[in-house]
């Protein structure tokens, strides 16, 4: 029973090739949009985080902080649950970093060359994991105990702070944006989709009909369909990947130049190639089925 | 065979389909069922098919109560019934041996019988060296036989015809009768649903004539009295 069933699926769909061309385009068109969405949200996600990963925060230390202190202190940060990674870099070092950060601003520079030895103590750079980290670090670093250490903390710049929000900011906009928007793209390609196979359905009705006056079961009648939308859906699939691993390898180095960052596209929809295209898949064949399934019900009560 | 016990349908704003009709047909009998158009014929044919069911009343087919038959019962009743339409209902999207097996696969049967079945019933019919063509290839009489040759494929023990020459050429009415006589002299119960008086008058066979939903005349040898 099941081979008959596969048999006409496969016979329903080469002999109403023109009807299957028409529903598997426009399937690929609904995947292809939400694709393109979700790989719009990946460039923004990826954007934000490669600017969320030029920021750190500078703890300078005083010049003659004891260096015993100092690792302690490095590693008491260390081990705070926001931390991702810090940095201790001594005295020598600290300048040319400080030199080197603050290459662009002719004024900061003429002033440290006036001085005659090195103004500054060991600095420890500490990178968070997430933005909104920042202040709970600083907060720890605070502490009274560590006034007689630290000379300054680059993060009470009131600039600093505002751009940090502004960014957790921008991130979570574009997020809920992207969210959003694929949101409304997924509700519209639903309702194109289940119209374009109740209009497949539509032009089988009287078949159903005559299947039902011949003696057919409803189950006999619907799996055929089932199966052939299953089909259509997994055509579509492959259709979407075929074109669009060869569109994004096109794209990517023009992306990557664009952005001055690598988005590693490519390598993103790799790793999670189950997770987008057999989700795709599998959300595309529930559509189709379900379409199918309360678009046959009318014409299956002869 | 057919039992129809005082039916009635009366369709929606009071329409009436049928109304208390009372007719038995016995087991290999070839019964013309004749009225003008509205006159209830093809409601009648609905009620044994079960395409509609009736409003008051009961239908028997063979040992069969259909009067309140469940959904999940109605194919299997189908299966039982040959039925022949005036418009055909052949599936343009299969060729003429597949529309006849698909009688034989819905009733679960085997390829292998299928196989051996379908040419056999194609012979009977005329049809065996268009097997491979579709509906749309056919002139009117070869659908006709198309349809004849899928309704005998379960071997029915009652035939329902509902104007099978209504689309056909006076010769190849004449042919589909032929055929129809020829089956019915093979055991099984022909009900002939027309309004081609020739036809009728030609048979000599029992009529059942209706108008207006009720049963005025029921003959033996009857002829055509509209």
């Amino acid at each position: 029973m099941i081979f008959r069933i596969i048999k006409f699926a496969f016979q329903n769909f080469y002999r109403n090739f023109w009807l299957a061309l028409v529903t598997i385009t426009i399937l690929t068109v609904a995947l292809f949009s939400i694709t393109a969405l979700i790989t719009l949200n990946v460039i923004a996600d990826k954007s934000i985080k490669s600017i969320e990963e030029k920021i750190d925060i500078s703890i300078y230390f005083k010049k003659d902080a004891d260096i015993q202190r100092i690792l302690a202190t490095k590693m008491e940060v260390s081990k705070l649950p926001e931390v991702k990674k810090t940095t201790l870099i001594n005295k020598k070092d600290a300048l040319n970093w400080f030199r080197q950060k603050h290459q662009n601003d002719k004024a900061i520079l003429s002033s440290v060359d006036i001085l005659d030895e090195n103004p500054l103590g060991d600095v420890l750079v500490i990178k968070a994991k997430n933005t909104n980290d920042y202040q709970k670090i600083l907060k720890f670093l605070s502490e009274k105990k560590y006034d007689d250490i630290i000379d300054r903390r680059d993060f009470d710049n009131k600039d600093h702070k505002e751009i940090i929000a502004k960014i957790n900011a921008i991130k979570n906009k574009v997020r809920k944006i992207g969210y959003i928007i694929i949101g409304i793209f997924s509700f519209i390609s639903i309702l194109i989709v289940f119209n374009t196979v109740r209009i497949a359905i539509y032009t089988h009705r009287q078949e159903i009909a005559i299947m039902k006056l011949v003696g057919a079961t409803n189950w006999f009648i619907r799996a055929p369909f089932l199966v052939e939308e299953v089909f259509y859906a997994f055509l579509s699939s492959m259709i979407l990947i075929s074109v669009f691993y060869p569109l994004l390898n096109f794209l990517e180095p023009h992306l990557n130049y664009f952005l001055n960052y690598n988005v590693d596209l490519l390598n993103y929809f790799k790793n999670n190639f189950f997770l987008i295209f057999g989700s795709e898949f599998l959300v595309i064949s529930f559509i189709n089925v379900f379409s199918s399934f309360i678009a046959m019900k009318k014409y299956l009560k002869v | 065979m057919v039992e129809l016990k005082n039916v009635s349908k009366i369709y929606p704003h009071n329409v009436v389909g049928l109304k208390n009709v009372s007719i038995n047909i016995k087991p290999k009998e070839f019964v013309s069922i004749v009225g003008q158009s509205g006159a209830g014929k093809s409601t009648l044919v609905k009620l044994l098919i079960a395409e509609e069911r009736p409003s008051s009343g009961q239908i028997i087919i063979g040992d069969w109560d259909i009067t309140h038959i469940r959904r999940s019962r109605i194919p299997v009743l189908r299966r039982q019934i040959g039925v022949v339409f005036q418009d055909f209902k052949l599936l343009p999207q299969k060729t003429v041996f597949e529309n006849v097996a698909f009688a034989a696969q819905v009733c679960g049967e085997k390829n292998k019988k299928i196989k051996e079945l379908v040419p056999k019933i194609l012979n009977i019919v005329g049809l065996e060296d268009k097997s491979h063509r579709y509906p749309q290839q056919l002139s009117g009489g070869e659908r006709q036989r198309v349809v004849i040759a899928r309704s005998l494929i379960h071997r029915p023990k009652l035939l329902i015809a509902d104007e099978p020459t209504g689309n056909l050429d006076s010769i190849n009415a004449k042919e589909i009768i032929e055929l129809l006589l020829r089956i019915n002299e093979h055991n099984t119960t022909v009900i002939l649903v027309t309004h081609n008086k020739e036809i009728v008058n030609s048979l000599k066979k029992r009529v059942i004539t209706i108008a207006e939903g009720e049963v005025i005349s029921d003959k033996e040898k009857g002829r055509y009295i509209l």
